[in-house]
């Protein structure tokens, strides 16, 4: 069973997330700690800035044992006097809510933005963190890899991941459509607070140059030694609208700091290059009437909530069909993994009639039809083996269907197991690679070769 | 009725340059994202189609493909379209086919009205005469593709001033590529567009038997002329770029339809080809 124990944007504030993310800052020495915990078979541990997460694939029967032992853990990592005082923070998903839950993360229908790409990286970076310590391989492995193909199916198959969904990826969205590529563009930063610096970083990386003009030469130094950017004084703010392509504002001036006039001068020295003013800034910095000049566009705050608007209002539209490909992605995995549950049973049966013909076979040529040659030999056990598959194919096809339909595996492998006189198999959870191993090595080898 | 090869790559071309229309159509009205995909490589088929067709029929009727006005039309239209194909991706401007698309396929079809008999050619201008077409039909080309680029930017800058943002506005190429793109086609299809003004003046002084229609094609031809050279002049001594260089683009290239409008209509049963003077 596969149980998931974490905390998340929506069961706890960010101060307790800050807690439990910065006192488990070293996931190596956590992952080899719990893998090697008994009754865990499988984990791997999710920490991003809105959620922090163990998965774990456990026996079906330690799952509560090892809920509180992840809680505690938990708990003492992040200085709590015990798992009681973190469990109102805490979720616990099991067996298929777990799935879903995890399907649900991938395709980042679980996020603050909905459709944000990120998450799906950084599931991707816990997997490999936990597939290097060798701490997933088996059924929790699988089960990552199903969740990334359910999430390239989400992304692929809706638009939630399209549109916009912040002022400022709204100005550099806009940015884009104008300029195309803005690996030749100048970007001129008018304030240096915080609003400044969250455009400059979704502006700045890809722009030739950055240039940051603040009333106090100070800030503006200090912020462009942040983000390798220039600092100009104040007093070239003019000088600079001729060099610049965006402007990105955000002084607290009560008034507008570029004028028509000044954007006016400045165009007969741009002769004719675009100019675009990203005016996040309120009250606005730019004058209005700015965007009535030739190659010259203005958009403020609430031109791109607009936008933002748009996109939050695309990707909502599209929850719905994600949720649909999530949903039918989860029954048909807990199909696979139900009719997989009867596999041990089915090779077991396999291995008997297969044993009982073939001691039968030897028993008979060594009597009565001694006297037949190494190719009647062999054609005999040919078909008998043909026999014994056609025989048994409908029964295992139909025992894993009905598995997989009715999710009652046990009580039909017990009632196989019953009739037939096995002895019970592998449990579930202990190893899923066996039975094709076994098949394939043991009770599927061809009488043909053992009567030779 | 049984139909020709060259038939046949003529209906082919012209299907695969509607095809390309009606996708692009549907992609920038906001339709799937894969019409905006499959509409340039059909532009390119349609390309290819419409070379085959001149090429067949050029061989089957024994005449130089620029050395009659149905050709050359057909040769305009099919260079502007291959031309596209080749720099859509580098040049970022893949919805331009939105425009060049349609524009061929009415150069397309047109050539057929305008298929008739050529004009046995002068000896005195028969060496220079394919390079004086040649030039034209290069220049036609290419003003075709920078107009078409005109014709986007325009709608895309309305659509910016306006802050309507979605739909058409979010399918069709960035504004500065659309510039720089129809300043590009400018740029080399003006020195083709000389030459052909140049060459063509070598005989200026028979224009006047040709009747009126001839006299107005090649005042029509000096305007167009006049008209590009004032855009590339004006955009890189006073800075008119953008919305304005992209008015004078689709005023130049106005004229010159023009001027194969009266090709078309008064000019395939006299004349060979110069498409300006």
């Amino acid at each position: 069973m596969i149980i998931i124990l974490g905390v998340s944007h929506k069961t706890a504030p960010l101060d307790v997330r800050e807690r439990i993310a910065a006192a488990t800052d070293d996931p190596d020495r956590i992952l080899t700690r719990l893998s090697s915990t008994p009754g865990i078979g499988e984990v791997i541990w999710l920490s991003t800035c809105n959620r922090v997460e163990i998965v774990a694939s456990v026996k079906d029967d330690a799952a509560d044992q090892v809920y509180y032992f992840l809680r505690e853990e938990l708990a003492r990592q992040a200085g709590y006097s015990d798992g009681e005082e973190l469990s109102q923070y805490l979720y616990d998903k099991r067996g298929t809510d777990a799935i879903h839950h995890l399907f649900r993360v991938a395709s980042s229908l679980d996020s603050i933005i909905l459709g944000e790409p990120q998450i799906l990286g950084q599931l991707k970076k816990a997997c490999d963190s936990a597939a290097r310590l060798n701490t997933i391989h088996g059924q929790l492995g699988t089960c990552l890899q199903r969740a990334f193909a359910v999430a390239k199916r989400v992304r692929s198959e809706t638009s939630i991941g399209l549109g916009t969904v912040s002022v400022s990826s709204a100005g550099v969205d806009l940015a884009r459509r104008i300029f195309g590529d803005l690996s030749s563009c100048v970007v001129l930063l008018l304030g240096a607070g915080e609003m400044a610096e969250s455009a400059a970083r979704s502006l700045g990386h890809g722009a030739r140059a950055l240039r940051i003009c603040n009333r106090s030469m100070g800030r503006a130094t200090g912020l462009a030694a942040e983000l390798h950017a220039t600092a100009v004084p104040w007093e070239q703010l003019e000088a600079e609208l001729v060099e610049a392509d965006i402007v990105v504002a955000s002084t607290a001036s009560p008034i507008p700091v570029v004028t028509r006039e000044m954007v006016r001068r400045a165009g007969r020295a741009r002769r004719g290059r675009t100019l675009f003013f990203i005016d996040i800034a309120v009250p606005r910095n730019v004058e209005p009437a700015v965007h009535g000049l030739d190659n010259v566009y203005v958009y403020n705050v609430d031109d791109l909530q607009i936008e933002v608007s748009r996109g939050l209002r695309a990707r909502q539209g599209e929850v719905e069909a994600a949720e649909r490909i999530v949903q039918g992605e989860l029954d048909s995995y807990v199909a696979w993994t139900r009719s997989l549950e009867v596999q041990p049973t089915i090779v077991a049966l396999r291995a008997k009639v297969r044993s009982i013909l073939s001691s039968e076979l030897e028993r008979t040529l060594t009597g009565r039809l001694q006297h037949l040659g190494s190719s009647e030999r062999a054609a005999l056990a040919t078909m008998l083996d043909s026999a014994a598959n056609k025989l048994l194919h409908e029964p295992s096809m139909r025992l894993k269907a009905r598995a997989a339909e009715h999710g009652d595996a046990q009580r039909l492998a017990a009632a196989v197991q019953l009739l037939f006189d096995l002895s019970p198999p592998l449990l579930h959870g202990e190893t899923q690679a066996e039975p094709a191993e076994l098949s394939e090595n043991t009770a599927e080898r061809p009488m043909v070769s053992r009567v030779r | 009725m049984s139909l020709e090869p060259k038939d046949l790559l003529f209906i082919a071309a012209a299907i695969a340059y509607l095809g390309a229309s009606v996708l692009f159509t549907i992609y920038l009205l906001g339709g799937p994202a894969k019409t905006g995909r499959w509409a340039p490589p059909l532009v390119a088929a349609a390309a290819v189609l419409h070379a085959a067709h001149v090429v067949w029929s050029s061989l089957a009727s024994h005449v130089c493909p620029v050395q009659g006005v149905h050709f050359t039309l057909s040769l305009a239209a099919m260079l502007s379209a291959l031309t596209y194909s080749l720099v859509r991706w580098r040049w970022r401007i893949d919805a331009v086919g939105a425009f060049v698309a349609p524009i061929a396929l009415t150069f397309l079809l047109a050539s057929r009205w305008a298929s008739g008999e050529t004009r046995e050619i002068h000896p005195l201008r028969s060496a220079l005469l394919p390079w004086h077409v040649a030039a034209n039909l290069g220049g036609v080309a290419l003003f075709t593709l920078a107009s078409a680029a005109a014709v986007a930017y325009v709608i895309e800058e309305r659509l910016l001033k306006e802050k309507k943002l979605e739909g058409v506005f979010q399918r069709l190429p960035p504004l500065d590529a659309l510039d720089r793109a129809g300043h590009r086609f400018l740029a080399l299809g003006f020195p083709l567009l000389s030459f052909g003004i140049l060459s063509g003046s070598l005989w200026a002084h028979e224009v006047e038997a040709g009747g009126l229609s001839a006299v107005v094609r090649a005042v029509l031809g000096y305007v167009s002329w006049g008209l590009i050279g004032a855009v590339l002049l004006l955009r890189s001594a006073a800075g008119w770029r953008g919305r304005r260089a992209a008015y004078g683009t689709m005023l130049g290239f106005s004229v010159i339809v023009l001027v194969l409008i009266l090709y078309v209509f008064h000019g395939a049963h006299t004349s060979t080809v110069a498409i300006v003077p």
